[in-house]
């Protein structure tokens, strides 16, 4: 706040905006009761005119002395309230004019043949109207009319999409938006609350009445983070009551902004030292979620399955349960020992009833099912499998040798299963291989010891 | 969809926000409907509504959870918190700047002095991690670098009902879901043949306290989520078989038209619950079927027996449950909780306790060798706890060969592993007394949303409506402790 103007005038003030809801009141009904008047062919009506203009013209003088209070307070875009404050003044000078003809207080010969009522009644609600539209884009800034209008609307600049969080511009594509949806309703070129503006890097570098907004490298100084950091009940306390606040995560986009990025306004996330928790925030934002979220496995991206193909696999025995929540990505069992001796050929016609999703399984379990190896032939399709249960199947080193391309998988099942230490080398070309089950094999203790010595392999894990 | 055709099905189930969205009727109505009711048409907080349930909110690490609770609350000071200091200050009194208000249950609060107790296990350090461990606890010591102990639990109960009630449900007053029904209901059924929830109870020679059904009950969720309580004995479930004369057949065309009788009460009066009914009759038609397999741990080579310990051939032994609780992870059970009973320790700890220790050590390690070497360790997440801790100062006479501790819950031991928390670590300490946390606190809220973010749930978002208030398991708390996570 100025401090030369004294609170009590801005007190009186704050009462403009209520006080204008008169006028526009008063003005709108004199002219329909013109209007009705003529209509209806009833002049009793037009007595009430006179006492409308009346009505409208003080309480429009009222409405501008208030006005002019609430423009010291400096919180308005000048070109935006100038216009304001002469259309007010026009307002209320033609609404006299209006009524001094109505009233017959004010004879001017010129003026008879036009039928003045009318005219300047239509003048009056033209006024206070082009009053009120710029009063409103004052108050809500100018885009606010008619953001949700179906019409017309204006397109902001779009930010082209990235596909790479590091190719994000820092400001462009994570301060700027949270700006634009927690701050700029009040920090804007037509509404500057507090003399700020957030409408532009231009403005923004320029701060407001109480200095710069922000000091670049220096968190601890910055104003705009003092403020939002704040408990919600102080005072100072940005967004002001009844706004949305920022969120933690906004905070942090912020305060990172700021400190790590030297509020530079150019610098993307790859020339930077970015903190884990910056980067999921990010993500999160740009929607470029892999979505390991939380868990921090890195998952595939891969396109959803049409539910009938589920709806095949479920019937056909699968128990399938999707991972993560519109991932595409799944788990899918065979219930063990579904598949025995008696019923071993079915395998073949399920498995592939499996491929139309083959990318989308990361985790599938045949265990105990008689997997043989040529049904692994078709398992080595999957090729974001991750997790792998073949245990207690029939399976042997050939069969390995059909999924060893499969570099995604981490952890591979196979005890009790046929395979011998010659599937060890396999394991090795297998990159992303962490864990490898043997217990109840062929493999001993002896082989997997020397195993051990080699570079970049899976833990070998025997039994107990 | 589901919920709206129910309703549209039986008038008894609209309630207060479907009557006042049938209100609003035109545009018109629509708006001032929405005025009236700012989330009418949100249907409550984006994902909670849009994600069906039985599918995580992120990646899992874990599919299923076994839980070993030792009921009674063990002596952290006995197991994995070594405290030295208790031994140098044997016999002072606790300092007032320790205890610091902490209060006391009626059975100690009447004694004159709390004179300092130190183990009467010696400890030593085991594994590449060097966790200490406790004499108790041969086995366990073994497996240390395949767990990770939290020295640092707490909780807010001072005694066993409402601590045991805090730690299966979230809050010291019964009438929550237990957390393993809230996992079935987050996370849905893996085998259709079993329940979801499995409880299994054994009980050791040591002062027992009470178990009961509420501990393993669904509260307001559907009973379908409840635990299934498998008797501790030689039948697992009575009345397994049909009785005589009474066909297979004839058994499943007794149940069609009981169901079909049920469905009729449930068209008139729209109660779910008659649904679960009818589900909880076929879920024990097909158990006829499934349980005899399972339980049959006569099929187990001499290998495995060897490993759980002798007392597994036992029905109804802490060793057999946790045989039990292998094959039921096996067969796709997502929840198998373990109670133990005998743990607390008024007096006589020193005998009681290395009794109760017997009974469990060999059989909880053999648990996680097993599951490691099925490779079922990595998505089984297994936890081994009581409800409190108990305190560093005597209960009862003076005697170092024959003490008691009374309950604690300040600062107790639990250990985890498997499921992606990272093995072969501590986490957490206390201070040199082992009666105040001094790093890294775990809460009971904390403890829960760790799990349910090792399921891929998250705690915030696993909510349930009921008489107008969001219910979670964690309540309005809880952070994930990522620092024990792989």
């Amino acid at each position: 706040m100025d401090s030369s103007v004294p609170d009590f005038v801005l007190f009186l003030g704050r009462f403009h905006p209520l006080v204008v809801h008169l006028p526009i009141g008063f003005l709108f009904f004199a002219f329909v009761l013109e209007l009705y008047g003529r209509w209806n062919k009833n002049p009793q009506l037009y007595m009430a005119i006179d006492l409308a203009l009346l009505g409208g013209g003080i309480s429009a003088l009222v409405a501008s002395v208030l006005g002019y209070m609430l423009s010291l307070s400096g919180d308005y875009d000048e070109s935006t309230l100038d216009t304001h404050f002469w259309f007010g003044l026009a307002t209320t000078l033609i609404t006299f004019f209006a009524w001094g003809i109505r009233s017959g207080k004010l004879r001017i010969a010129q003026l008879n043949g036009l039928k003045p009522n009318m005219v300047a009644l239509t003048l009056v609600v033209v006024l206070v109207s082009v009053t009120g539209h710029y009063g409103g884009n004052l108050t809500h800034g100018s885009d606010y009319l008619i953001k949700y209008a179906p019409f017309g609307r204006s397109e902001k600049v779009v930010l082209p999409p990235i596909a790479q969080l590091e190719e994000a511009a820092v400001y462009d594509y994570l301060v700027n938006p949270i700006l634009e949806s927690k701050c700029t309703s009040c920090h804007n070129s037509s509404k500057k609350k507090g003399g700020l503006s957030f409408q532009d890097t231009i403005a923004i570098k320029k701060g407001g009445k109480n200095g710069e907004a922000f000091i670049a490298g220096n968190v601890a100084k910055s104003e705009m983070i003092r403020r939002i950091m704040l408990d919600p009940h102080d005072e100072d306390f940005m967004p002001p009551e009844g706004k949305t606040p920022l969120t933690g995560e906004e905070k942090s986009i912020l305060t990172f902004w700021i400190d790590n990025a030297n509020a530079d306004f150019r610098v993307k996330l790859a020339d930077l030292e970015t903190p884990e928790e910056i980067t999921s925030i990010a993500s999160t934002m740009l929607g470029l979620e892999d979505v390991t979220g939380k868990s921090g496995i890195p998952l595939p991206k891969v396109g959803l399955v049409k539910e009938e193909v589920i709806g095949n696999i479920v019937s056909a025995g699968f128990k399938v349960r999707e991972l993560i929540f519109e991932s595409g990505l799944y788990e899918v069992v065979l219930p063990p020992n579904f598949i025995n001796s008696s019923n071993s050929d079915d395998l073949d016609g399920k498995l592939e009833m499996l491929l139309p999703m083959k990318d989308n399984i990361i985790w599938l379990s045949l265990k105990d099912n008689d997997v043989q190896d040529r049904h692994l032939k078709t398992i080595g399709q999957f090729v974001n499998l991750q997790k792998v249960e073949l245990e207690k199947n029939p399976i042997t080193d050939k069969g390995i040798a059909e999924i060893i391309g499969i570099q995604s998988i981490t952890g591979l099942n196979l005890y009790q299963t046929k395979i011998t230490a010659s599937s060890l080398d396999n394991f090795l070309k297998m990159k992303g291989l962490k864990r490898v089950y043997v217990w109840g094999t062929a493999i001993t203790e002896d082989e997997v010891a020397r195993f051990a010595e080699k570079q970049n392999r899976p833990d070998i894990i025997m039994g107990m | 969809m589901e919920e709206d055709k129910s309703k549209s099905e039986n008038p008894l189930k609209v309630n207060r926000r479907h009557f006042f969205s049938q209100l609003s009727v035109g545009i018109g109505s629509l708006a001032l409907g929405s005025l009236l009711i700012p989330d009418l048409f949100k249907g409550g907080k984006g994902p909670v509504a849009s994600q069906p349930l039985g599918i995580p909110h992120f990646a899992p690490k874990a599919k299923r959870v076994i839980y070993l609770f030792q009921s009674g609350a063990p002596s952290q000071l006995e197991s994995f918190d070594y405290k030295p200091t208790l031994v140098k200050r044997m016999g002072e009194d606790l300092p007032e700047s320790i205890r610091n208000g902490q209060r006391l249950t009626g059975m100690t609060a009447g004694q004159d002095k709390f004179p300092l107790m130190p183990s009467a296990a010696k400890f030593s350090q085991h594994g590449k991690s060097g966790a200490w461990v406790s004499e108790f606890f041969p086995h366990i010591a073994k497996i240390a670098d395949e767990i990770c102990i939290v020295k640092s639990m707490h909780t807010e109960a001072i005694n066993h009902d409402p601590a045991i009630t805090f730690f299966q449900t979230g809050s010291q007053q019964s009438g929550r879901p237990s957390m393993g029904s809230w996992m079935s209901y987050g996370l849905g059924s893996e085998n259709q043949n079993l329940p979801s929830f499995v409880v299994l109870t054994s009980r050791g020679k040591g002062n027992s306290q009470g178990l009961y059904s509420k501990l393993w009950s669904s509260g307001f969720l559907d009973s379908k989520h409840q635990g299934v309580l498998l008797r501790s004995g030689k039948d697992p479930v009575l009345y397994l078989n049909d009785p005589e004369g009474l066909s297979r057949s004839d058994k499943r065309h007794l149940l069609d038209h009981v169901s079909s009788l049920n469905k009729i009460h449930h068209v008139e009066t729209g109660d779910d619950e008659i649904e679960s009914r009818i589900a909880q009759y076929e879920m024990a038609y097909r158990m006829q079927m499934s349980v005899p397999d399972v339980m049959d741990i006569k099929k187990e080579p001499e290998s495995i027996i060897k490993l759980y310990g002798e007392e597994s051939q036992v029905p109804g032994t802490y060793a057999a449950n946790c045989l039990q609780a292998r094959r039921l992870a096996e067969n796709g059970v997502r929840f198998i909780q373990l109670y133990h009973q005998g743990w607390d320790q008024h007096g006589n700890l020193p005998n009681e306790m290395a009794g109760q220790a017997k009974d469990v050590d060999q059989a909880s390690a053999a648990l996680i060798l097993d599951l490691k070497q099925r490779g079922m360790l990595e998505d089984t997440l297994v936890i081994w706890g009581g409800e409190f801790g108990r305190t560093n100062y005597c209960q009862g006479n003076f005697d170092p060969k024959n003490y008691g501790r009374d309950h604690h819950p300040r600062a107790f031991s639990i250990w985890m592993a498997g499921g992606g928390i990272k093995p072969g670590i501590t986490y957490g300490e206390t201070d040199e007394f082992g009666y105040n946390i001094v790093k890294n606190p775990v809460h009971i809220n904390d403890f829960h949303a760790t799990i349910m973010n090792n399921l891929g749930l998250d705690h915030e978002q696993l909510i349930y409506k009921y008489q107008g208030r969001r219910f979670r398991l964690t309540d309005v708390a809880g952070n994930v402790v990522n620092d024990i996570l792989t």
